[in-house]
C-alpha cells in the first residue's frame, strides 16, 4: 500500500509526530538522535509487526509510558486504509479501519517495506540467527502464508523443549506419545521451511551476484550455500535419531532453527575473510536482491526505508544504489544534506517542534483505542 | 497503596483475578458496580452463587450439567455411536448452532500445551478412552481447535485409538481458519468442514 501520512504517540524518542509521505522520494534530515530511525522503526513495525532492530514491545514505548501507537493513513488498491497499533508491555493490538483484528498476523501483507540500515553489517558479522531472520522476512514478503510455517514451525520448538525439560530424561508412556506427535510436527514444518529457505535462497543468489558487482564496479564471484543441521531424505529420522541426545540436553537439535547460511566472495568466506568493505556492500546487495525479488512477485514494489545509508557508502556506491533502486515509494534518512543527484520529492527536518499539541489532552482516537 | 475504602480494595482485587480483566478494567467494573441499584448487584451476586451450585459437568462428556449428565447425554435421539471431541464446553455450542451433527459429545479441557504445564495427564483423555472401552462407539470425530495445540492434541489422541481398531477416527475437514478458534468460525463453515471430514 502507499503511506499517505503517519502519526506517533509515545513511540520511542516521538511523544507526538505527525508526518506527511509524498508519492515518490520523502527525505528526513536531522542531527544524530533527533528521531530518525525511530521513525523508520515505527514504520518497520507497522509492516512486521516487530522492530527490525530486534527489541521487543518495551523498548519501543516512550520512557515511563504505558503503551504507544503507530497510526497510518494510506491507500490499497485505490481504497483508503487506516492502520492503528496498539502497543503496550508484551501485548499488540491491531485495528484496520477501525476494526480490531482477529489476529494480528493478519496484518502482515497490508504494507511491505524493505529496510537498509547501517547495522545490515551484522548480517554478515553476526551469528547464523541474524541470516534466517532475513530469508525468513523475505518469505514473509513474498506470501503472507509463510508466516504460518514459521510461526508454526518455531512454535513447536519451543512446546518440544519445554517437554524435553519437563521429562528431566525420562519419558513415560504419555509424554512419549506427546513427543512422538511433537516430532512428526516438527519434521513436516521443518522439510517445509528447509525447502522454502533453498527455494527463496537460490532465487535471490543470482541477483545479489548481480548487485553485488553493480555495487562493487568490479566483476565478482558470490555464492550462498545453505547448510542444514540434518542429512537424509527425511527429517524425521534424523529427529527420532537424535531423540536420545535430545532428552540428555533438554533442546531440539535438528531442523531449520539450526541451520546456516554462508556465502563467499570470490571464493573468501564472507563471514572470516572479507574485508569490512566487502561485507558492507555485500549487505546491501543481499537488502537490494531481496527487494528487487519481491517486488517482481508482489504487485506493489514494498516501501523503501534507507536509514542514514549516506554515511556509510562512498560517493560512487551511494549513486550506484539510488540510481538503481527499482523505486516505488521510499524514505531516506540522512544526519546531512543528500547530494546534489538526489532530488526528494519533499524534504522533511527534524526535530518537529509541535508547539500546538504541547500540554493539550490526548486527542479522542486515542481514548477510543485505549477503552478496549 | 491503600487508595480506595477496604471493601472496594478486596472487590477491585477479586475482579482482577478473573481471565482477560486486568487492573484496569477490574477498577472500572468495580466503580460501575458501586453506582449500579443496590437490586442489580444482588441479582449478579445470586447468578453467581446459583452457577456454582447448580451447574456442574457432566459425567459423562464434560459438558455443562445441572445434574449428573447433560442435556445432550440425556437426549434419547442422539446417536450413540459417534462422539465429537472438543477442547472446551463452548464448543459444544458452537457445533450445537450448525444442527449437523447428531451425535454426542467429549470434552478434553483444554489441548496439550507443554508451556502452560498442559499435558495429556491434565486433559479428559483417559475418561475418553474408557468410554470407547464401554460404550457402543464406531466414529470419534475430532473437533480440537485449528491451531497448533488443537492438531497436536488431535494427532495424540488420534495415536491413542490405534489400539482400538474397530473405531474410525476422522478430522474436521480444512476449509476452517488456521490459527483460529473454534467457536470463532461461523455456523456455515463449521457445518461444511463436519460433513467433509477426513479420516485421521
Ligand atoms: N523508549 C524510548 N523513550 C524515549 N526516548 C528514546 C527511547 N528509545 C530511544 N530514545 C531516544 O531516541 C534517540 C535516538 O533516536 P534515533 O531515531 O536513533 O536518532 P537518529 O535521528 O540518529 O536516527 C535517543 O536520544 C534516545 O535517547
Ligand atoms: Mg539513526
Ligand atoms: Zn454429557
Amino acid at each position: 500500500m502507499k503511506l499517505h501520512q503517519i502519526w506517533l504517540t509515545d513511540f520511542r524518542s516521538h511523544a507526538d509526530l505527525s508526518l506527511t509521505f509524498s508519492e515518490g522520494l520523502t527525505a528526513v534530515i536531522g542531527p544524530n538522535g533527533s528521531g530518525k530511525t525511530n521513525l523508520l522503526e515505527a514504520i518497520g513495525v507497522l509492516s512486521r509487526l516487530r522492530s527490525f532492530r530486534g527489541v521487543s514491545n518495551d523498548r519501543l514505548l516512550r520512557r515511563e509510558q504505558p503503551r504507544a501507537i503507530v497510526r497510518a493513513q494510506g491507500e490499497r488498491d485505490g481504497r483508503d486504509v487506516l492502520i492503528e497499533l496498539e502497543l503496550s508491555s508484551g501485548r499488540s493490538t491491531v485495528f484496520v479501519n477501525k476494526q480490531r483484528l482477529p489476529r494480528n498476523r493478519d496484518l502482515l501483507g497490508a504494507l511491505r517495506v524493505t529496510v537498509f540500515a547501517p547495522d545490515d553489517l551484522s548480517l554478515l558479522k553476526d551469528g547464523p540467527s541474524v541470516r534466517r531472520e532475513y530469508l525468513d522476512d523475505l518469505l514473509i514478503a513474498l506470501d503472507t502464508r509463510n508466516d504460518a510455517v514459521i510461526a508454526d514451525y518455531a512454535r513447536v520448538v519451543k512446546q518440544r523443549n519445554t517437554l524435553l525439560k519437563q521429562a528431566k530424561g525420562r519419558l513415560d508412556d504419555a509424554a512419549e506419545l506427546t513427543l512422538d506427535v511433537y516430532d512428526t510436527q516438527l519434521s513436516a514444518l521443518g522439510e517445509r521451511l528447509t525447502y522454502l529457505r533453498e527455494h527463496v535462497l537460490s532465487a535471490l543468489m543470482p541477483r545479489v551476484a548481480n548487485a553485488y558487482t553493480m555495487l562493487a564496479g568490479t566483476e565478482c564471484s558470490v555464492v550462498a550455500s545453505y547448510r542444514r543441521s540434518w542429512e537424509g531424505d527425511g527429517m524425521l529420522e534424523a529427529v527420532q535419531e537424535a531423540r536420545a541426545q535430545d532428552l540428555a540436553r533438554s533442546t531440539t537439535s535438528m531442523g531449520p532453527h539450526r541451520d546456516e547460511v554462508s556465502l563467499r566472495i570470490d571464493e573468501f568466506d564472507s563471514r572470516t575473510e572479507a574485508s569490512q568493505g566487502e561485507q558492507r556492500t555485500l549487505a546491501l546487495a543481499l537488502r537490494f536482491a531481496g527487494h528487487e525479488l519481491v517486488t517482481e512477485h508482489v504487485k506493489e514494489p514494498p516501501l523503501l526505508l534507507l536509514d542514514d545509508v549516506l554515511s556509510e557508502l562512498d560517493e560512487a556506491r551511494a549513486t550506484a544504489l539510488l540510481t538503481n533502486l527499482p523505486v516505488g515509494q521510499t524514505l531516506i534518512t540522512s544526519a546531512t544534506e543528500l547530494p546534489a543527484s538526489v532530488r526528494p520529492d519533499a524534504i522533511v527536518r527534524f526535530p518537529i517542534i509541535n508547539l500546538t499539541t504541547l500540554d493539550t489532552e490526548p486527542d479522542q482516537v486515542v481514548e477510543v483505542l485505549t477503552d478496549g | 497503596m491503600s487508595t480506595y475504602a477496604r471493601p472496594l480494595e478486596v472487590l477491585i482485587d477479586e475482579l482482577g483475578r478473573l481471565p482477560g480483566i486486568g487492573p484496569k478494567s477490574a477498577q472500572r467494573i468495580a466503580f460501575h458496580l458501586l453506582n449500579v441499584d443496590r437490586v442489580d448487584v444482588s441479582r449478579l451476586s445470586e447468578a453467581l452463587i446459583d452457577v456454582k451450585d447448580k451447574v456442574s459437568f457432566c459425567e459423562r462428556c464434560f459438558n455443562v450439567a445441572e445434574g449428573p449428565l447433560c442435556e445432550i447425554c440425556n437426549d434419547p435421539s442422539r446417536d450413540h455411536d459417534v462422539i465429537c471431541v472438543v477442547e472446551e464446553p463452548k464448543d459444544i455450542a458452537a457445533l450445537e448452532r450448525t444442527g449437523a451433527f447428531r451425535g454426542r459429545y467429549h470434552v478434553l479441557m483444554g489441548a496439550i500445551n507443554p508451556l502452560e504445564g498442559i499435558g495429556p495427564e491434565q486433559l479428559k483423555v483417559k475418561e475418553l478412552a474408557t468410554r470407547i472401552a464401554s460404550e457402543d462407539i464406531e466414529e470419534i470425530i475430532i473437533c480440537t481447535n485449528p491451531n497448533l495445540e488443537g492438531e497436536t492434541t488431535a494427532a495424540y489422541i488420534a495415536r491413542m485409538l490405534k489400539s482400538f481398531d474397530m473405531i474410525k477416527v476422522t478430522r474436521l475437514a480444512s476449509g476452517l481458519p488456521v490459527g483460529g478458534d473454534l467457536d470463532y468460525a461461523d455456523e456455515l463453515t463449521l457445518g461444511r468442514a463436519l460433513e467433509g471430514r477426513s479420516a485421521l
